[in-house]
């Protein structure tokens, strides 16, 4: 499909040299296309990149969740998996994704790049369906209202682990690896049962006593 | 590894390089803090528990500082001067992990396995437990099963080697101050530690020694080794045999008859003089977690986790024979000779602290030395047990001990003087009687 072809020959591009093509006439006519066809689909790169991200997180999910051990998993350790996975596929386009990355990250700490844009809605997708898992199993506390921003918060933190990744300079990226293993454990501690319940149910308790 | 283990999994506890930090932090202000209460209480002539010192101290002081200051003297030190002898909070504390981080989740267990054979581990074992069931020094255990055979795999946390660096650096400062060292002088000592730990992330190695030194000791009694399978390790996944067996705690807690306690105690003390003497390479990190002990005929030991491995330089150790020799300890000009050798006593020192050092070297030799003179020894007497901890008061009374600012002697008996005192302790809580000639 030429749509494809398009994707895989500016991904290419960038992983060889490095830069965005300089004009969509010259990625074109290196695919030996017309350029209008580029138009076809999409208005400029940064619609293409934004594609391209949105693709490695579909990607990331379908292959974290073809390991066998999948099903036996919590939304916490689902969440690891797509993790490691997402980095997985983020080290063999390394060049591609740290450009972006170090190309918009640093700009506002929480503020979410465009380019992320694509990649942020299937996220936020996957991690409303493992929390909706996870409340049923009781891994996650019921909490109405504030659990609508979960996401929201879960996006953050795949936001840290990205600027983590971009920064690391250990083998292998290893300390990524530690990163989000401690980063993961934490949000689960937030989202699981504790403190904050029994404080709200206290308070809820005592307010309603007063009456 | 021990079945006992089986059905605990982890919990978890913190570590990043920060929390780490604070850690050290607090270690050293600890540490300090625990001394300044004992040496308060004795100053108004208090009893001051040695054993709350003791267990107070034994974490921080074991975990993180103490093999910062190697010296000869730190026989005396260990073995006697800071009362750590046989120190059962000691033994508990090393027991347990020394880099503790929480455990890997399975999904990372997976990765690891994907990283080293492209493979989850499900593919690489017929059977493989997601939970871990023991924490290693620097990983996890974790049990699986491949063509009948029950197997332990090791599975190394993510970024060790680079945690352990910059532990040293955090550790450093702290210990200098605590200890009131100065940098220069203790570098060959902080070196030597550092390698230790470094190589102890290397699996690969670890499979290559493991594997030695099992062959070379195949002919001692009572010892066994677990085979390691090359084809399934790799830079951070060890897999050996799963041994059966009990650690030393919960051994103990069965009521062992003399006699087994005493083929287990012959057992480790044959294997260590093997290792000590023919080998000049030693399991140095005798630590209980390291042994599995079973009863069955009459009492085996089974052996774990060669991470720490010290290779002894024949000079060395001919030095240290000859300090643990009988003769040595009857003739105060060998000794004073051996111990300038060993860089205890400097040319330079005044004849008054050279004749100070070599009195308490010669006090703590005599002690630490005497299973050497005789054909049999109790490591179960309470006598000798409490003569070590006289000397250990006696020492810690003298200012020039306590105010000593270098550590002195060859960097090489950091770990040798670390492997004794494993040694000793693990024979002290067997109780054992030990065919020491």
């Amino acid at each position: 499909m030429e749509k494809d072809r398009i994707k895989q020959g500016y991904l290419d591009y960038v992983l060889r040299k490095g830069t965005p093509p300089a004009s969509v006439f010259k990625l074109t006519k290196k695919l030996g296309l017309p350029e209008q066809e580029f138009y076809r689909y999409y208005a400029n790169f940064d619609v293409l990149d934004r594609e391209l991200w949105a693709d490695f997180g579909r990607e990331a999910y379908d292959i974290a969740s073809k390991e066998p051990v999948w099903a036996e998993y919590g939304a916490r350790e689902k969440l690891l998996g797509f993790y490691y996975t997402l980095l997985e596929v983020l080290k063999r386009n390394r060049s591609f994704a740290l450009q972006a990355l170090r190309r918009s990250l640093h700009r506002m700490p929480g503020l979410t790049p465009r380019v992320l844009d694509g990649l942020r809605q299937e996220f936020e997708e996957f991690v409303t369906n493992i929390l909706r898992e996870g409340r049923q199993s009781g891994e996650i506390a019921t909490r109405p209202l504030i659990e609508n921003a979960y996401p929201r918060f879960f996006w953050q933190q795949l936001l840290f682990v990205l600027g983590f990744f971009a920064r690391d300079e250990s083998v292998n990226f290893e300390r990524t690896d530690a990163a989000i293993e401690k980063a993961v454990t934490l949000s689960f501690d937030l989202v699981g049962r504790n403190t904050f319940d029994s404080a709200t149910d206290f308070v809820r308790f005592l307010v309603q006593s007063r009456r | 590894m021990a079945d006992s283990a089986e059905n605990t999994p982890l919990n978890s506890l913190p570590t990043t390089k920060v929390a780490r930090a604070a850690r050290f932090a607090k270690t050293g202000l600890n540490v300090g803090a625990n001394y300044v209460k004992h040496y308060a209480k004795r100053a108004v002539g208090a009893d001051s528990s040695t054993a709350d010192l003791h267990q107070a101290n034994a974490a921080e002081l074991y975990g993180a500082l103490s093999e910062m200051k190697g010296s000869v003297l730190k026989v005396a030190q260990m073995l006697a001067m800071e009362k750590n002898i046989l120190p059962t909070a000691y033994a508990e504390q090393f027991a347990q992990a020394q880099y503790q981080t929480p455990p890997l989740s399975g999904p990372l267990v997976v990765k690891a396995f994907r990283d080293a054979f492209g493979k989850s581990p499900f593919e690489v074992f017929d059977t493989f437990d997601l939970n871990a069931r023991q924490a290693a020094s620097i990983g996890q255990v974790h049990r699986a099963e491949k063509d009948g055979r029950t197997l332990a795999v090791k599975v190394q946390y993510p970024g060790v080697a680079d945690s352990i660096r910059s532990d040293i650096r955090l550790v450093k400062p702290i210990a200098l101050r605590v200890l009131g060292l100065d940098e220069a002088t203790v570098r060959p000592y902080m070196q030597e530690v550092e390698t230790r730990l470094i190589e102890e992330t290397d699996y690969a190695l670890e499979l290559r020694r493991g594997q030695q030194i099992a062959a070379a000791c195949a002919s001692l009694a009572n010892l066994q080794f677990p085979a390691y399978y090359p084809e399934l390790s790799a830079q951070r996944i060890l897999t050996m045999d799963w041994l059966p067996g009990q650690h030393l705690k919960e051994f103990l807690a069965t009521n062992p008859s003399q006699e087994v306690r005493n083929q287990l105690g012959q057992a480790l003390w044959d294997f260590y003089m093997f290792q000590l003497n023919t080998l000049l390479q030693v399991h140095a990190d005798p630590h209980p977690g390291n042994f599995l002990l079973q009863s069955d005929n009459g009492g085996t030991v089974g052996v774990l986790d060669f991470g720490c491995v010290k290779e002894i330089p024949a000079d060395v150790h001919d030095l240290f024979t000859a300090l643990l020799a009988p003769e040595t300890l009857a003739d105060e000009t060998r000794l004073t000779a051996l111990l300038t050798e060993a860089g205890v006593v400097k040319p330079q020192d005044p004849e008054a602290q050279r004749t100070f050092y070599v009195r308490t070297m010669q006090a703590s030799l005599e002690l630490v030395g005497r299973p050497f003179r005789q054909p049999t020894f109790d490591f179960g007497d309470p006598g000798y047990l409490q003569s070590l901890y006289a000397l250990g008061d006696d020492l810690m009374q003298q200012p020039e001990l306590r105010q000593q600012r270098e550590p002195r002697g060859s960097e090489h008996f950091i770990y040798l003087n670390r492997t004794y005192v494993g040694l000793y302790a693990l024979l002290t809580e067997l109780r054992a009687f030990v065919r020491t000639a």
